[in-house]
Order: C-alpha cells, then structure tokens, then sequence
C-alpha cells in the first residue's frame, strides 16, 4: 500500500504539467510536493498548519458577520432552496495543496436535502479548491475519501478538486467558448480564500507576475459584495526569527520543514493592502478601468494576528500582525 | 489546558516513533463476524448505557451545534427498565453518587435535572472529616464565603444512580428520535477496521460495530455500524478499550466498600440553621479505610464503608442489628474497641425476621452489648454535632460490597476513539469523585465535539480529540493519585510519625481557611 503510493507519488511529480506562464514557482511546487506523504500526518510536518485551520473558520465567521455577500441573484434559480437555505455561498480555495482548508470547508456543507434552516458558520454551499501540485490534489482527493460527509459531496459536485493553476481557472471561466457574452457569465464566487499562499508567489517583473498581480487574479474572481480571505506573515524581526531561525531549526526545535518559507517574501499588512486596492482599481483586462476612488468604494480591509503557542496552539492576538503571521480580508465593494 | 505531557513530549519522540504509537492491533471480538455488507455511518457511536455514556448524549443532543450529528447507543442492559425505575419515598436504592456542584450545573446546563426527581435528592452543607486514630479533624462547608444572613451553599448533592439514569433517559427521549438510535438489550459482538468501499468513501480507519440483540435467536445476522467517532463509556473491561489498544494500568487495593441504606434516629442533633445536612467520614486507619456517612432524604442515609476483604465479609454476614451496631461503632469507638468487635464470634442465626428497620426485641444482641458498654468508657466529642445521628435501621437487601481498584488508561484517545468514566480512569471512592471525574469528562468530550462541529473539523480526527484528553488526562490523573495518596496516608495504623504528620496536615488545613478554600474549589 505504502509502496504504491510512493510511486505514485513518484508518477505524479514526473508527469506535472508545465504551465507557461503562472504565478507557481517550480521550487516551491517541488517542495510542497515532497511534503505530500506527511501531508495530513497530525504529528508530521504540517501539524501547526492543521491546528491553525479551526482559526480560519473563526476568522471567515467573523469577516461574514461584519457584512454577508448579498443574496445570488433570484431571477436565475427556480428552486426556493435559497429562501429556506442560508448557507448560500460558493467558496473558492486557492493552493489548497493537500486539502487541510479545504476539505474542512467541504465538512461544513449541509446537502440541500436536509431541512436546515439555521446558518452554519461558514454559511458554505459548495467549494473548488485549486492547486497546481498533481500530488498534492491527489493526496486531497485520497483523503477526502475517508470521510463519508466529503466523499458525497465530491461525488455530488458541491466540492471539486481542481489540479490547475489560478491563471488557468481565470482563461477557462472567462472562455468565449461558453456563452456568447463572457463578461456577464464569468465565473465569481462569494468567498475566495489564499491561506499561506501569497507568501510563495514567484515575483517574475520580467513575465509580468507579481504578488500583487496575482491578488489582482483573485480579486477578479470575487462577486461584488464578496470576500478575498487570505492569511500570511509579516516581514519583521520577529517573524524572521521565529519562522526562518526557531520553526526551521533542525529537530527537534524546529515545527516546520526546512526551506518552507522565504522570508524575503513575507509580506506586511499595509504592503497587501496597498496591493489589493490596486488590485480592485484595475479591471478584467488589467487596466485601469475605474477611477480609483469609485473602485475602493464599499471595499472593506480586516486584519488579526494570530500567534502559535507551543504546547497550547494558536490564539488570535490583535495588534500582533504587525510582526508575526496574520489573517487579512478584503471585501469587494457592491 | 492542552495536555502538557503530550505536548511537551512530541518534540522528543523522533518522527518514526511517533509514527508507531498509532495502534498496530484494532480489533475486539468475542466471536469474529466478518460481513461485506457496507455498515450503517453514525457521528458518534457509544457503548455503554451508564449515566457517563448517557450523559454524552444527551448533551449532544442538547446542544444545537451538534444535536443534528447522527448518534447511536448501545447497551448491553434492557434501558426500558431504567427509564421506568421507581421506587417509593422510604426506600432508597445503595448506589449512590455524591454529585458535586458542577456536576449538578452541568446537567442543569444540558437540561436533565429538570427530569431528575428532587424529592429523592439530598444536598448538603457541610462534611466531618476526622482521623479514627489521632481523632484530628477537619470541617468543610463554605461558610467562609457566605453571609450569616444567606444558606450556607451546598458542598455536594446525593443522588441514586436510577434516579439519574432515569433522568437521562427521559431527557435524551425529549429531544425526539430524529438521528438518535439507541440500541437496548444489545452486546458488540466485534469491532474492526471497516474496508474501502467500492465506489464509496474508504471505510478503512473507521471502526465498525457488529451489533447482536442479547434477546433475539444468534441465526439473526448482527447489524453493522460505522463509527466516525466511537466512545467507549463501556466501564473498566472496555471493549472499545480493547480494540483501540489502549493499555491500563493500576492496582486493586485489596478492600472492598460496604453499602448500605440505613435510617437515623429522630434525634437528629439540632442544627443551626435547621435544614442543614452533614456528611460524616471517619478514617480507620487500623481496619483499611474509611467509613461514611451521606445523607438522604427523609432522616435516612448511605453508608459507604471501605475495609478489607475478610472485615467486608464479616460485616456482611451479620445479622441487621448486629450491622447497625457495628457501623454506629465504627463513627465512636477506637481502633483497639473496633478490632475486637470485628473478631466477635457471630451471632447464631436466631435473629428477627429480617425486616426494613429493626424492631427492638427483648434479647440483646452482643454487638449491641458490646456496643453499649464500650461507650461508657470511651470519650466522646465535645459537640455532638461532630458526631453522625445514631444509625437504627438497615433497609432490607441494600448491604453489598464491591471490590477497590485503580485504573487509568495510558491514554484516553486513539484514532476516531475516546474513552470516559470508568473505561479511563477507575479511583477509591474515599472522595466520592468516580462518577464527577466522569461527567467531567462527558463535559469536556461534548464540548471538543461541538467546537469540532462548528469548526470543519472531524469529530473523530485524532487532532479533534487532542482537545478532549489535553482537558481531562491531567486533572484526572491528579484527582486519583490524591485519593490514592490519601487511601495509602490512612492505612497506616498506631500513633507513629505519619499519623503525626497527617493529623498535623489536617489541622493546619483546617485552621487556614486559604488552604481550606483552595482545597475545596480543587475538588470541585
């Protein structure tokens, strides 16, 4: 058993797709996926990614009580489920690498069979969750399996793996191919997510890709009204120290696999937040297409820091993301 | 608190070892039972009917982030029986549990001591602790955080055991029937590792229940369970234990507590304030343990008496006059008086029909004499509010003994596994916390739940049920080596330095209300 999925594991890495231009770097790609068999080990390598994941679920609950998504537009489903159902919201998950976020998400979909009228914390109706890593979908996918409640969604399509890269789900929803008017049946969701992601973006001036760049994708694909929910770690002393010296350090000191982060691409809350307003001036083509104030116009910025006790987990610790890691989001005006 | 052993263990187990601590052995059968069959997927899945198992349920169901999970209950006894439990307001069943205030305010909080008859209940305010050898003695009651003007608050609740199964039961069928399946007069025949169902979900680290209906002919095939989370409150031989390969580990004291329903005399000393009740333990060091004295309602009490295993004997065999006379000497005599009565040749068996309270006869029993005439030449406390009413009648058929243990499993969690009560941890009584460290549990299990359920998380996952053991292996490790220390503290006879020394301890605890303080909120 171990065996075979080794080599597949093996497979998976010598046959990945080459994607020509992408925000993915081939370093960080190749070291997630080496990650891949310890994945959703809960002693392994990513144990403080997996106690950090009930966080975000808060985070997410608390950024949906400040302002909730409005309501999908009425005139295009016939079915009353909206009416009778709260949890309404489409999430999209990018780089959910093994699927921690993701497949938690997916847990918190209520079938639309079950006559639920209370909304659940994430108010979740379905999620797609990406990643550019072949090994990695296929860890999530495996693992998935073993929880009956996520299989059937996968089965049902509520919850989708995608093996693809951002850049590729923007070409593939916005394809004339589809409908004959692309700007009005593009595909948006009401929650996108980028936890630990932004941090590992390749900035590449010569091929146009940048963190920023790639927030401006993400930002495309949120409804007005939407949220972009991402989670990072600031570029500070202490980040420095705590990340690349004490989480790195061998074992057994070290919670975190050597050469998981750059600390030279962390980024601080005002860096990303001057970037995602950018981000939303610029239009579907890149260029600026509103006046800048009219873009920011019922755009909301949250920020939380979160810090990792050892021994006791991590705790939201406001004001502490201004040197350490952080939850941040963005909502998109209406 | 997360447990700090786990935690501060991890970094030094290297990464392979951690590895092998999963369990390489997960089965339990009394009789293997293979089935292809694709088993029926529950949340939660308990064995064992007992008030922690119960009580795990019904505060699932009680609370709304997790009354919509799919639970399922087995056991092996016939719970139709114990949810119709009644018995009449002068009899009083001999298992009994001291209920301590957040035992109660949990189960109010889940909405089952509305169901709990009140009437059969009976707090009280305040415990006589005293030493049998040294006579030092300690008194708790929390009368230095009250008012003179306000009641004195409880410092625990006496309960029966069916009174609060009953309640239990009767809560759990309020919550309606909608994803609850309770299997009654059901064994598990086996429990195993599920399989990878084609074109399904990977079964293959859930456990599956076979489940056999202790009435119905064996030719019936067992039904199949599916656990995302399976909780053991199947007591000390676990099964569920078993098949998660946890190991225990513990001694049994070599006592056994004798119980017992007895009635006191009317003349209830005089308290003030007059609906004040007092619990009564007195340690005798020379017969192996203490003796206790918990109120119930209706001037009658319960008797938890813990000795050896030839003096448990002894006692049990004597006629019921003979019973009282010995447990009214064994709150007032010393230990010289008490080991002699305990060698009395035995009563030949010409007692009175047996009957619910004593009649005196003419004939005086020699226990009674013995009794009589040792007091006059044995000093007597100054206050008699120091002293347990006298004891005038034993309540027919309530006289039982059980065997002393402790056990605590090495671990309290395993993959889509967790134990509570008694299948965790089994204590000595003297404090009367086995069925608290046990609803402790039940709390703080329903509470991991719920967050897990609110949270994404698989209520199964071993990173969900870190939360559980973090809460409890720690407290309850400690609350049992302190009743393990005090068991072993006050077996040791005669006047020598250790009776100096705890008597010593129990007056300094007594005479500083700080310590005395803290003390009681520990245990509470």
């Amino acid at each position: 058993m171990a065996t075979r999925r080794a080599l597949r594991t093996l497979n998976h890495l010598t046959t990945r797709r080459a994607h020509s231009t992408t925000s993915v770097s081939a370093n960080e790609l190749s070291h997630f996926s080496a990650l891949a068999s310890s994945w959703w080990d809960p002693q392994g390598p990513s144990r403080v990614l997996h106690l950090m994941n009930p966080l975000r679920h808060d985070f997410i609950a608390s950024c949906l009580s400040d302002a909730l998504p409005p309501p999908p537009p009425s005139t295009s489903t016939s079915t009353p489920t909206s009416e009778t159902n709260p949890n309404t919201l489409r999430y999209l998950d990018i780089g959910c690498g093994g699927g921690i976020f993701a497949e938690s998400l997916a847990r918190s979909i209520t079938p639309p069979s079950t006559p639920t009228q209370t909304p659940t914390p994430t108010r979740a109706a379905s999620i797609t969750a990406i990643d550019p890593s072949t090994t990695l979908i296929q860890i999530a996918r495996d693992h998935a399996r073993q929880d009956p409640t996520v299989d059937a969604h996968l089965r049902t399509g509520r919850f989708e793996y995608k093996n693809c890269t951002l850049e590729d789900l923007i070409a593939a929803s916005s394809s004339p191919s589809s409908s004959p008017s692309p700007s009005t049946q593009k595909k948006t969701y009401d929650i996108v997510t980028l936890f630990e992601v932004i941090e590992h973006i390749e900035s590449t001036p010569a091929a146009g890709i940048s963190p920023q760049s790639f927030l401006t994708d993400c930002l495309r694909l949120v409804r007005p009204g939407g949220w972009l929910i991402g989670s990072t770690i600031a570029r500070t002393f202490p980040s420095w120290l705590v990340n690349q010296v004490i989480a790195e350090a061998p074992w057994p000191v070290g919670v975190v696999p050597r050469g998981t982060h750059e600390w030279q691409k962390f980024v601080n809350p005002e860096e990303l937040e001057g970037w995602v307003q950018e981000g939303l001036m610029r239009g579907a083509d890149g260029r600026v297409t509103r006046a800048g104030a009219a873009a920011l116009e019922g755009m909301r910025w949250k920020c939380m820091g979160v810090v990792y006790f050892p021994g006791f987990g991590w705790k939201l610790v406001p004001g502490s993301e201004s040197w350490g890691n952080y939850f941040w989001a963005v909502r998109k005006g209406v | 608190m997360r447990s700090l052993v786990r935690s501060a263990a991890r970094p030094y187990v290297c990464p392979s070892c951690q590895l092998s601590r999963l369990p390489a052995r997960r089965r339990f059968a009394s009789h293997s039972t293979p089935s292809s069959a694709s088993p029926e997927i529950y949340d939660v899945v308990c064995v064992g009917g007992g008030p922690a198992g119960l009580g795990l349920l019904a505060a699932l169901r009680a609370s709304p982030a997790t009354s919509k999970l799919k639970v399922a209950l087995v056991e092996t006894q016939d719970l139709q029986k114990a949810g119709s439990w009644s018995l009449d307001a002068q009899h009083y069943s001999n298992r009994v549990s001291s209920l301590t205030p957040s035992s109660v305010s949990f189960l109010q909080k889940i909405g089952v001591w509305d169901h709990v008859d009140t009437a059969r209940v009976q707090p009280y305010q305040e415990m006589q602790v005293w030493d049998g050898e040294t006579g030092s003695r300690i008194t708790f009651d929390w009368s230095m955080e009250t008012s003179p003007f306000e009641d004195l608050r409880t410092v625990a609740t006496m309960t029966e055991n069916s009174n609060l199964v009953r309640a239990l039961l009767s809560r759990i069928a309020e919550s309606g029937d909608e994803n609850l399946s309770i299997f009654s007069n059901t064994t598990v025949s086996s429990i195993a590792n599920g399989s990878e169902i084609p074109d399904g979900p990977d079964l293959s680290a859930w456990p599956v229940l076979s489940l056999a209906p202790t009435t119905s002919s064996p030719a019936q095939p067992p039904k199949q369970i599916a656990a995302r989370l399976l909780v053991g409150a199947d007591g000390i031989n676990s099964p569920v234990r078993r098949f998660a390969d946890i190991s225990t580990s513990g001694w049994d004291y070599d006592r056994h507590g004798v119980v017992a329903t007895l009635s006191l005399s009317d003349l209830d000393p005089v308290h003030f304030p007059l609906n004040m009740k007092t619990a009564y333990q007195r340690f005798l060091p020379a017969l192996g343990g203490p003796i206790a004295l918990l109120p119930l309602p209706n001037n009658n009490a319960s008797l938890v008496w813990s000795t050896t295993v030839a003096n448990a004997a002894y006692l049990k065999s004597l006629p019921p006059r003979a019973f009282i006379a010995m447990v009214n000497a064994a709150f007032r005599l010393s230990m010289t008086d008490l080991s002699y009565m305990l060698r009395m040749e035995r009563p030949s068996t010409t007692s009175s029909p047996a009957s619910s309270t004593s009649t005196p006869t003419p004939t005086l029993d020699p226990h009674e004499d013995e009794l009589t005439w040792r007091l006059q030449h044995t000093p007597q406390p100054r206050k008699p509010s120091q002293l347990p009413p006298v004891v005038n009648g034993v309540q027919e058929g309530t006289v039982a003994s059980f065997p002393l243990r402790f056990r605590h499993a090495s671990s309290y969690i395993s993959p889509r596994v967790a134990l509570v009560g008694d299948a965790a941890h089994v204590i000595h009584p003297l404090a009367g916390q086995g069925l608290n460290l046990g609803l402790g549990d039940v709390a703080a299990l329903a509470r991991t739940v719920q967050y897990a359920a609110t949270h994404g998380m698989d209520v199964g996952d071993i990173l969900t049920l870190e939360r559980y053991a973090g809460d409890r292996f720690a407290t309850n490790a400690k609350i049992g080596a302190a009743c393990d220390v005090l068991h072993k503290l006050y077996n040791v006879p005669g006047n020598g330095p250790v009776a100096w020394a705890r008597s010593f301890g129990l007056d300094v605890i007594d005479k500083v209300p700080f310590v005395k303080g803290l003390l009681m909120k520990g245990v509470e």
